[in-house]
Formats: structure tokens, C-alpha cells, sequence
């Protein structure tokens, strides 16, 4: 093991800065937005302002080199062993059998210089996101040794990383990836994706940040001019800002799933993306502790849907236990992907369905809340209250809908089980991968004869439940007998029972 | 038909929940008990203290009487040399598999009221879940710890 302290390339104090910089913004831009605007013009109170800002600037720079200064990273006793810190020196071992993935991300400042960010992952044992390190910019080839250090502590023979990254990601260029995202389903994936949403509550937030600078009286008078040129010109405008919003989406879609790319490599998936910041992120398989099918409503009928990995342990801070493997494919190119990537799985499933009686299930609970809600509303609000009756059929159809998708099926070694929220998701789960499994039955269900069966699976840092709905009693005792380590028989029992 | 696992709860847990369901009961009287007074103060409805009586000593039924009594009947459980086997829940029975494999570790834990009646309560951790025996005899419930943490870590690990 060297001793030989590595330091990271110089840019990390410019990234460290851009960070600072961009963390700061909103508070700085209101700041600077209201001194502005409230300074008096020409005092010498508005030049201290400027004066400030320049110094806040300049020692937020000055930090972020001394970040960069002072960070040190070295590889000894088999561990990956970090010292960093700004007013207090702080040092970091990880041991490299802990490190469950590194993840790589080339920003726009990285490229220019064939610098590379490194993100090490241990193992979810840490509640904070304290547990990880972050290499802001080193060479590939530095993050190449790292690779290579780790893969000798965790004695595993290096043999497809012997190249620096550059070379592997020339060998990439040959080697044929699994999956890669066409223009055409990138462009349906930004255009159909829920991001506008997630724009207008951004923008809500921008705009509740300027709220007092919005001079509110004239834009009042000038609603009234408008509503005076006719409410079209305000739907006009209406529609022009959804447009926008919606432009915006698609391009931020565009920007962070460009090139999106999944293959296999030394039992690790990798996924690289990305436009302006391109990210590569591994995952290793071992930890995959379930596979998604997920279609919504309107991609169902185009025949898209959505692949998605539940992993274990990561780290909190990332929200990553679930992992879009594939963003948007046509379902029947699904398959021989999976099959590809994950060997083990039987992705050919032949559903078992709810039986025909538990269909009442679906729906009558909630009858039993409608029932007084809707009575209420139309008692106050009669006639148009009468429409909430409406919710009845609906809620009917809906359950009816949940009822037909439901279903599950197994085999030796997994369960996959379907079921509907709104959008119908398919769960493969390897047995050895589920930690607990629970049959439940109401007085209801008993007398009908079905059972629900939940499952749990970790993913992420805790678990996630899945529950097959409401099927036939011997079918729910078939899958627990199937789960079941071993089945004693009742005459062994009082031998296998010191208690 | 799936047996029913054979261990049930110790006797005393029995009384132990009746006592927590007093306890609630107790502060559902006192808001019954506001409620009376609320009354004779404003309207002094002859009804409404009759409806105040007929539910305190419902809930009270329910909840030192009837719950716990199901409750008690109803849970059961078995450590078998690979699987733990639970079945408890008032309205909803709930019959749950945990593979020794998946066994994290196993906690005891004895509050106040427990103690007085020596008993112990112990939760099975795994991966993502966590399983709780609520009333246990504290003797049994140490053993009970001992042995599942023994037959959790010579399960193979096939993961």
C-alpha cells in the first residue's frame, strides 16, 4: 500500500465555489434585489452594499481553495482514507470492502480537463449522508487507481479496469450497450413526463420569493385593462405561459436523460446520462433486491412503460432505493433486455388472477366514507351537490379496474405480482430477497374465502411493502407454504419445539 | 387448512393489557365527565347524559373486556429452527413468515407495568421489517432471545 497523498486537480476550488455560489442565489439575488431597489441612489450607504458583496464573494472563493488546499485523500490498509476540512481538520477511513459503488459525473467544468467526480457509497449503515465521500474533480486515471486499489482490497482479480477510464471509455464506444434511448422515446419521455409540475411548484417558489417586490397595485390595474380587452387575451396568456412551462420541461428531460445508456460490467449495471453534466451511475446487481414494470394509464395505451430497480442500502441523502433502469421503452423490447441483465429472473409470467368474488373488495370500503360524505354535500349544497353521487360509478369502475389488473405468479425462486394504483405496476421479487411475508384476513375476506398476502422487500434503507389483493384462501396458503424455509410436518412438531 | 402456531402469550399479559385498556378508559371518562357538566351547566339534556353513560361503559367494555380478550386468543406464535411463525390482529388476523436467514437481531424490552408483572417483550428485526411478541414471561422471553439469535446466525445466508 502506498502512503503517497493524493490531492485533487485545482478546478475543485472553482466547483467548490460554483456550489457555494449556487446555493446562495436566491438568497443573495432577493438580497441584493431589494438593497437595490430600497438603496437611495448615489449615497455612500449603496457603495458599502457593492463593497460587502464583493468581499462575500471573494471569501467565499477564497474558501472554496482552501477546501481544495487542504483535501487529501491516500489508500492504506485497505482502506480509502480522506482529510478535509476548513476551520477543522477532519479525517475519514473507509474501508474499500464497505465501499458498495463509485459513481462518476463529468460536469461542464470536469470536461475540458478529462476530470472526472468521484462519489464513493458505503453501505446504508449510516443514517446521514456523512457516511459517504465525494472526490470533486480528479483525473480518470487517478479514479481509475481508486477503482483498481479497491478491487485488489476486496480481492477480486482486476481485469477488464486495467485501463484507465479513457481507454475503457473507448472500449465502450466498441462494446455494445444493452440499452440506449432513442431520440423519439426521449422526446415522448420529456414531453409526457410530470416535470411540468415540478416546474410550476418551482416557479411558485421563485415567484413567492419576490413577493414583495411585485408591485401588486399596478399589476392589479393592469388585470382590470385586461380583463377589459376580454378574457381571451388572458387565456392567450395563460396558455402561453403552460407552453413555455411545458418547453422548459422537455428540455430539462432532454438535458438530464441525453444519451441515456445501461450496460453490464463485472456483475455492476451502468448507467451513464446526460447532457451538459454527464453522469454515470453503477449499481451493483447483488444489491438489486427487485425489478418494476411500471405503466401508467396513457403510456399503457401506446404501449410504453417504465423499468425500475429497487435497491438496498445507498445512501439517504440521494433518495436512490428506487432507480429508473429505463426511463421509457416499448414494452415488448423489455424482455430481452431483462433477460440480458438479470439472468436469474423468469420475466415470462403467467398471472394468476382474483378471483371473481372479491371483487366487491375493491371498492365497497370506500362506499362506506362516500356514503355520509356525499349526503352531507348534497343536503348543503342541493342540486349540484347531488353530483357527488357521481364518485359511486366512478369509484366502482376505478376498483373494478384495480380488480382486473391484480394478480401474481411464481415459481421456484421468485414472485411477481401486478397490481394498479393508477399506473399498473408489475414487481419481480427473487424469494431469498423478500424479509417477511404476511397473510391477512379480515371477517369479511373470511367469510368470502380470500386472503391478501404482503410482502416485504428492503429498498433503500428500509423496506417497501407489496400486497396482493384479496385472492382465493388455498391460493394465499400456497404462497405462504411456498415462502415457508421448511414445512413440518404436525406430528414433528412437539420434538422441533423445546419451549 | 394451515395450523395455527402453538405458543400463545403469557396469562398475565392478559391483565396487562386490560390494565392499558383502563387506562384509556380513564381518559375517555374524563372527557365523558366534561361532557356532563358541559351539560348541566348549558342544557341539561336528560338524553345526552344517558348517551354520555351508555358509551363510557361501552368503550369501557371494549377496551378492558372484549379487545384484549380476542387479542389474547387470538396471538400466537412458534420459533421453529427456520422460520418464525406470528398471528395476531383484532379485526384483521394476520398470519406472518420470518425465515431465520432474515433474522437481523432480536431486542427485549420490558416497560413499567411489565415489570411489576415480570414480563418482556421481544422485537425480531430483519432487513426492512420488525416483528414484535408483546407479552412474554421475562425468563422465557430472554430464552426465547438467546435461542433465535443462536438459530439466526447458523441459517444460511444464501443472499
Amino acid at each position: 500500500m502506498s502512503k503517497e497523498k493524493f490531492t485533487l486537480h485545482p478546478i475543485s476550488a472553482v466547483i467548490n465555489f460554483v456550489k457555494v455560489l449556487k446555493e446562495m442565489i436566491i438568497p443573495l439575488v432577493v438580497v441584493i434585489a431589494v438593497n437595490g431597489f430600497g438603496g437611495g441612489s448615489g449615497s455612500w450607504t449603496s457603495y458599502i452594499i457593492y463593497i460587502i458583496y464583493a468581499v462575500l464573494l471573494i471569501a467565499m472563493l477564497v474558501s472554496g481553495i482552501i477546501e481544495w488546499k487542504r483535501f487529501r485523500y491516500w489508500f492504506e490498509e485497505e482502506e480509502l482514507r480522506i482529510e478535509y476540512g476548513l476551520f477543522v481538520k477532519k479525517k475519514r477511513y473507509i474501508p474499500f470492502e464497505r465501499i458498495q459503488s463509485l459513481n462518476y459525473t463529468e460536469g461542464i467544468f470536469h470536461r475540458p480537463f478529462g476530470l472526472i467526480k468521484v462519489k464513493v457509497e458505503t453501505a446504508g449503515g449510516g443514517a446521514t449522508k456523512e457516511a459517504d465521500a465525494e472526490l470533486t474533480a480528479i483525473t480518470k486515471e487517478a479514479a481509475e487507481q481508486i477503482k483498481k486499489e479497491m478491487n485488489l482490497a476486496k480481492h477480486k482479480e482486476s481485469t477488464i479496469s486495467d485501463g484507465d477510464l479513457q481507454q475503457e471509455e473507448l472500449a465502450k464506444e466498441q462494446r455494445k450497450p444493452l440499452f440506449r434511448m432513442s431520440r423519439k422515446d426521449l422526446f415522448i419521455l420529456a414531453s409526457t413526463s410530470g416535470g411540468v409540475g415540478v416546474f410550476f411548484s418551482g416557479l411558485a417558489v421563485f415567484v413567492s420569493q419576490f413577493s414583495e417586490l411585485i408591485p401588486y397595485e399596478t399589476i392589479y390595474n393592469e388585470i382590470i385593462m385586461f380583463i377589459r380587452f376580454g378574457a381571451l387575451l388572458i387565456a392567450l396568456l395563460v396558455f402561453f405561459a403552460l407552453l413555455v412551462a411545458w418547453i422548459v420541461s422537455v428540455a430539462i428531460t432532454f438535458i438530464n436523460y441525453y444519451e441515456f445508456t445501461i450496460w453490464v460490467e463485472d456483475q455492476e449495471i451502468i448507467i451513464t446520462r446526460g447532457l451538459l453534466e454527464k453522469k454515470k451511475i453503477t449499481i451493483p446487481l447483488s444489491r438489486i433486491q427487485a425489478v418494476r414494470i411500471v405503466e401508467n394509464p396513457l403510456r399503457q395505451l401506446t404501449g410504453h412503460a417504465t423499468v425500475i430497480v429497487d435497491s438496498a442500502g445507498g445512501s439517504l441523502a440521494e433518495k436512490d432505493e428506487k432507480i429508473r433502469l429505463i426511463p421509457l421503452i416499448k414494452k415488448d423490447k423489455i424482455n430481452p433486455i431483462l433477460v440480458q441483465i438479470f439472468p436469474n429472473y423468469e420475466f415470462e409470467a403467467n398471472f394468476t388472477r382474483v378471483p371473481k368474488r372479491s371483487r366487491k373488495f375493491f371498492y365497497r370500503l370506500d362506499f362506506l366514507w362516500m356514503i355520509p360524505v356525499a349526503t352531507c354535500v348534497s343536503y348543503f349544497f342541493f342540486p349540484f351537490g347531488l353530483l357527488s353521487f357521481l364518485l359511486f360509478p366512478l369509484s366502482f369502475l376505478w376498483g373494478a379496474w384495480q380488480h382486473k389488473t391484480a394478480g401474481y405468479w411464481m415459481d421456484e425462486k421468485q414472485l411477481v405480482v401486478q397490481y394498479r394504483l393508477f399506473s399498473r405496476v408489475s414487481i419481480w421479487m427473487e424469494k431469498k430477497r423478500i424479509q417477511a411475508m404476511t397473510a391477512r384476513t379480515t371477517y369479511f375476506q373470511k367469510k368470502a374465502n380470500v386472503s391478501s398476502i404482503m410482502t416485504t422487500i428492503k429498498s433503500g434503507v428500509s423496506g417497501s411493502s407489496t400486497t396482493i389483493p384479496h385472492i382465493e384462501k388455498a391460493d394465499a396458503e400456497s404462497l405462504m407454504k411456498w415462502y415457508e424455509p421448511t414445512r413440518i410436518e404436525p406430528i414433528d412438531r412437539e420434538k422441533e419445539q423445546p419451549l | 387448512m394451515r395450523q395455527e402456531p402453538i405458543n400463545q402469550l403469557s396469562e398475565s399479559g392478559l391483565r396487562v393489557w386490560r390494565i392499558y385498556g383502563l387506562f384509556q378508559t380513564l381518559i375517555v371518562l374524563l372527557v365523558g365527565i366534561g361532557v356532563g357538566v358541559i351539560n348541566y351547566f348549558t342544557g341539561q339534556f336528560i338524553w345526552l347524559y344517558i348517551v354520555d353513560v351508555v358509551v363510557i361503559v361501552l368503550i369501557g367494555y371494549l377496551l378492558i373486556y372484549l379487545f384484549p380478550k380476542i387479542r389474547w386468543t387470538r396471538w400466537r406464535y412458534e420459533v421453529r429452527e427456520q422460520e418464525i411463525e406470528l398471528q395476531h390482529g383484532l379485526f384483521i388476523v394476520k398470519r406472518t413468515l420470518v425465515p431465520m436467514v432474515r433474522v437481523q437481531h432480536v431486542d427485549t424490552e420490558q416497560g413499567p407495568i411489565l415489570r411489576k408483572y415480570d414480563l418482556s417483550s421481544i422485537t425480531i428485526s430483519t432487513a426492512a421489517t420488525s416483528h414484535t411478541i408483546p407479552a412474554l414471561v421475562t425468563g422465557e422471553a430472554d430464552e426465547l432471545r438467546g435461542r433465535i439469535s443462536v438459530l439466526a446466525r447458523v441459517a444460511e445466508d444464501d443472499v
